[in-house]
């Protein structure tokens, strides 16, 4: 064996505590029967086991005991990213002036589907996605949304409502040709124990 | 700005799952990001603090992994299991950390707590996390490396060997020896 770092402790019955940990690294493959069938070999795997359990109970510890961050130290995370705007493709709006160009970003028009869900209690917008040439006007798009709903509430009624809510905004505020809303109900979310403090 | 996910109108976000609100920041939807943030910076931290040896330098990391975080989210596959890829983007970023600086372990020194009547118990069970603690300070800075990024941030061998530039069967190795030193440290603890 190459010389290591720390000194090897041999156990009684001939093995080290290295060559048992390489055991236990390599997933206790191939299977050793000299090893498996000797109790002081098992019982030192329990320790090491343990001790492998042990960090990561010291880490959920160190959680407990951690001080939160500063408020500021989330507004620097939030201000940052929030400088790098996904706007993504530019929609055109209708103008009766040819040489005027309108346009309404994708990620506007996100925004304004996310806020048509959040507005519908139980329903939580995941994925907002507008397939199809978005970037010429009258061209047909179709959008595509996930949502989480809360857990106990009909995905048929929800969905509908999303879908006719989402139908009605973007006909309102922009002038995609829409052709179909598909709702895709991907997750449950439970409602929050109404005992619990906000945090 | 009000952020959206502490806003009052949205208060099922805490309870909403990883997957919906990765898609959701995916998207561009920076209320969403900031519920993960909360959700898995704690985390984050203790781990980052416990391979830098530094709480001030672990929230510089953690920062700087969600700025990369939110860059890289629409490559992320399975939004499910974003927090063991935050997890991997820490690690990645306090490794990065360690290779441009000279170690300065300023931990605190872990104490023991004053004789409250606590259960024997959690007593039992706080002095074997503290002889861990110390057991994991003192191994040497590679091996302590390969011990965290394993049990802590749950990588593979090869996601470690990938990481250190080092083979698997050496990484295989310095996990032998940790987990060997800290095993002999901890006798009197098992």
């Amino acid at each position: 064996m190459a010389v290591t770092e720390n000194a090897p402790t041999t156990l009684d019955c001939g093995k080290t505590i290295e060559e048992l940990s390489a055991y236990l690294a390599a997933g206790r493959t191939p299977p050793d029967p000299d090893i498996d069938r000797c109790p002081e070999c098992l019982s030192a795997l329990d320790g090491l086991d343990h001790v492998a359990q042990l960090s990561r109970e010291l880490i959920i510890r160190d959680i407990g005991l951690q001080l939160a961050p500063p408020e500021s130290w989330i507004t620097t995370i939030i201000t940052n990213i929030a400088q790098d705007v996904r706007s993504g493709r530019s929609l055109p709006l209708r103008h009766d002036n040819p040489a005027v160009t309108l346009s309404v970003t994708e990620g506007a028009v996100r925004a304004l589907v996310w806020s048509v869900g959040d507005a519908i209690d139980g329903v939580v917008i995941g994925r907002c996605r507008i397939d199809g040439d978005a970037e010429t006007l009258d061209a047909p798009v179709q959008v595509t949304i996930t949502a989480s709903i809360l857990w106990g509430r009909s995905p048929q009624d929800l969905s509908e409502l999303l879908r006719s809510r989402v139908h009605e905004a973007l006909r309102k505020h922009t002038d995609l040709l829409v052709t179909a809303v598909n709702i895709v109900i991907d997750d449950l979310h439970k409602a929050s124990p109404e005992s619990e403090d906000p945090a | 700005m009000v952020p959206r996910g502490t806003d009052e109108t949205n208060a099922p976000w805490e309870d909403v799952s990883d997957g919906t609100l990765v898609a959701r920041a995916s998207d561009g939807d920076v209320g969403a990001f900031e519920t993960l943030v909360r959700r898995h910076a704690p985390l984050m931290r203790a781990y980052a603090a416990r391979m830098l040896g530094s709480v001030s330098a672990a929230d510089d990391v953690v920062q700087d992994s969600f700025l990369l975080a939110w860059k890289a989210l629409p490559t992320l596959h399975d939004p499910a299991a974003v927090k063991a890829w935050l997890m991997k983007i820490t690690s990645r970023q306090a490794l990065t950390r360690l290779r441009g600086r000279t170690v300065d372990r300023s931990l605190p020194v872990e104490r023991a707590v004053g004789p409250e009547t606590e259960p024997e118990s959690i007593v039992i069970r706080n002095a074997q996390l503290r002889a861990l603690a110390s057991a994991l300070e003192a191994v040497s800075e590679d091996q302590r490396q390969c011990w965290l990024l394993r049990e802590v941030a749950g990588l593979s061998y090869d996601q470690i060997a990938q990481e250190l530039c080092i083979s698997p069967s050496t990484v295989r190795g310095k996990l032998a020896r940790a987990r060997a030193s800290i095993y002999a440290q901890m006798k009197g603890w098992r």
